[in-house]
């Protein structure tokens, strides 16, 4: 199967749409606000997902799809955030499981409503049902069984409290498949349909969905490799908390970040292919991080002592990235020299993202978070390569 | 339950009336929309734009590189917001890109949008912020995106009144109905425009 990138973006899109609708039914229903985030296609393995969810309790609410699509669509909550939700539906805690359920049916009707119209055929809902799941039963059926699967999911924040929830579908059947291979017709006349794209003058790019798969699994190695060298170099466990290969909307990726202060270093990558590579700690990660890898406490806790310490750690773990990369890929990449950000988290990607964006509205984002054990530290690293240059790259994987 | 065929899209931001506390103001081909908070926020993501002619405050975070246009009509009480993140989109929209990702589209759909909402283009004022030189690798987005920004309004006739622009600081700003704009930089050091 070869992936339309562009066809994706579509699905995305869709995705999107979607989840804008289920969180404005849900302001209504709760009478608190919701924005969604980010929406995002990830590509993992099914062993992958399963460590990625591991520890995580859900409760939420499935349904069946049938029609113009065919399989499951979950909406989830992060069980410990089930009381702020339940004090907000009518019933409240009383009424549990009904008024989990008839949230989900009302977010995921309006979640389908856009893919039923994009598609020009009716999707039949069966009846929603309540469930808790401890770690990756909260996917679809099937999201677990193969090489890799697409997981469209959309990350929902209110803004007032804490609750954020996800909703999850799975394209493992025909016709979903048909949408991200580009197959489908356009049913809508808009000129987001995957057809239409083409008409502005660039050619689509085709990814073979395997090597997606191995990359993602590759980036997965990519990511040990840095945790490991932020281990040697400061002496503190590391682990890889979340690695995940998404493919997103670029002007979500700020949001993302977020708008806490950050420290950290940013590269550019050349070679096949070329991008940026951002390590972003949260300000006191990194105070913690820099002194962990100093022989005395530093004057300030982020100065020039803290910089460079944090440069020289940016430095090897892009290294150790990178590495797994370019020996899967068969290419070169090498890394330029780090530079210091200490900003608004989002201000600091900003200009990376502009750089992506002129090329590209859409584009694959390795999301890495490493944790440290015996001092709260966490890093996240955020890998964006140039779309055409990787799916060439990954074409030529999957070459004989 | 079947879901309908029914038509979600964004309303074509011709048919928006004054009476709007909010307007995404894109066209129908475009998501992204900003999201409004029942105490009158409206958040403006990047890559997007909002227009209000009601109380609301419009709000942008994490400007780094990327550039915040405010345009105000005090009389009609119609204010927009655009966050921009490259200097030109001529020749280079596709169908999946926002209007609201370039200065060059973004300040003429704001601007449209502001009309639509009631204001005259006549009347307006701007204020800008963002515009950072953040990082040495990227060349000088921030600054291209500030420049950019001064033609455009230049073109269509509208003051830059005040404005907050460069330097190496991510900014966030919030436009409240008095017309100002409340600049925040990433120091916590804030100021109104």
């Amino acid at each position: 199967m070869r992936v339309d990138v562009r066809a994706l973006g579509a699905c995305n899109r869709l995705a999107e749409q979607g989840a804008k609708q289920a969180a404005g039914a849900l302001s209504d229903l709760t009478g608190t606000d919701l924005a969604v985030e980010v929406t995002g296609a990830s590509v993992a393995s099914g062993q992958d997902l399963a460590e990625s969810f591991a520890g995580r309790e859900s409760i939420g609410v499935s349904v069946g799809l049938r029609g113009g699509l065919d399989g499951e669509a979950v909406l989830a909550f992060d069980a410990v955030n089930a009381d702020a939700l339940l004090s907000l539906l009518p019933g409240g805690q009383s009424m549990e499981r009904s008024a989990v359920t008839e949230v989900g049916n009302i977010a995921l009707g309006g979640f389908l409503d856009g893919w039923a119209n994009y598609l020009g055929k009716a999707i039949d809902m069966s009846p929603p049902r309540y469930f808790e799941a401890d770690g990756a039963a909260v996917l679809p059926d099937g999201a677990l069984a193969g090489d890799g699967v697409f997981l469209f999911e959309s990350r929902l924040d209110a803004t007032t409290t804490d609750l954020d929830f996800s909703i999850y579908m799975l394209p493992d059947s025909g016709p979903f498949r048909d949408l991200i291979v580009g197959k489908t017709a356009p049913a809508a006349a808009a000129g987001d349909a995957p057809g239409a794209a083409a008409n502005d003058g660039t050619t689509s790019t085709a990814v073979p969905y395997e090597s997606l798969s191995t990359f993602s699994s590759l980036a997965k190695e990519g990511s040990a490799n840095a945790a490991d060298n932020i281990a040697m170099m400061t002496g503190l466990e590391t682990s890889v908390d979340v690695s995940r290969l998404r493919f997103v909307p670029l002007a979500d990726v700020p949001a993302e970040v977020g708008t806490e202060p950050h420290a950290g270093t940013v590269f550019e990558l050349q070679g096949q292919p070329s991008g940026y590579l951002a390590i972003l700690f949260e300000e006191s990660s990194a105070a913690a991080v820099a002194d962990a890898m100093l022989p005395m406490e530093p004057d300030e806790p982020l100065g020039d002592m803290a910089e460079n310490a944090l440069c020289e750690l940016g430095n090897v773990m892009t290294s150790g990235f990178i590495d797994g990369w370019a020996n899967v890929l068969g290419t070169t990449i090498t890394h330029s020299p780090p530079e210091f950000v200490h900003d608004i988290g989002a201000s600091t990607i900003s200009p990376l993202v502009a750089k992506l964006s002129e090329r590209q509205d859409y584009g694959f984002v390795i999301d890495t978070a490493i944790r440290t054990e015996g001092i709260q530290a966490r890093c996240d690293v955020y890998a964006l390569p140039d779309e055409r240059e990787l799916a060439r790259a990954l074409d030529r994987l999957s070459e004989p | 339950m079947t879901r309908s065929l029914s038509d979600d899209r964004p309303d074509d931001p011709a048919d928006r009336t004054g009476s709007d506390a909010v307007a995404d103001a894109e066209p129908a081909a475009v998501t992204g929309g900003p999201s409004a908070d029942d105490r009158g926020r409206i958040k403006v993501g990047v890559g997007e734009l909002a227009v209000t002619s009601e109380d609301a405050t419009l709000t942008t975070s994490g400007l780094g590189s990327c550039v915040a246009v405010a345009l105000v009509d005090d009389r009609a009480g119609v204010r927009g917001l655009l966050h921009a993140m490259l200097p030109a989109g001529e020749g280079r929209t596709t169908a999946a890109s926002r209007p609201a990702k370039y200065v060059d589209t973004g300040v003429d759909t704001l601007i449209a949008a502001i009309d639509d909402a009631g204001g005259d283009p006549r009347r307006l004022e701007a204020r800008v912020a963002g515009g950072a030189e953040m990082l040495d690798l990227t060349d000088a987005v921030g600054p291209r995106n500030v420049e950019r920004v001064g033609e455009v309004l230049d073109a269509a006739g509208v003051p830059i009144v005040a404005s907050d622009v460069g330097d190496t600081v991510g900014r966030t700003v919030r436009f409240g109905p008095d017309g100002r704009l409340v600049v925040r930089a990433a120091d916590g050091f804030e100021r109104a425009i």
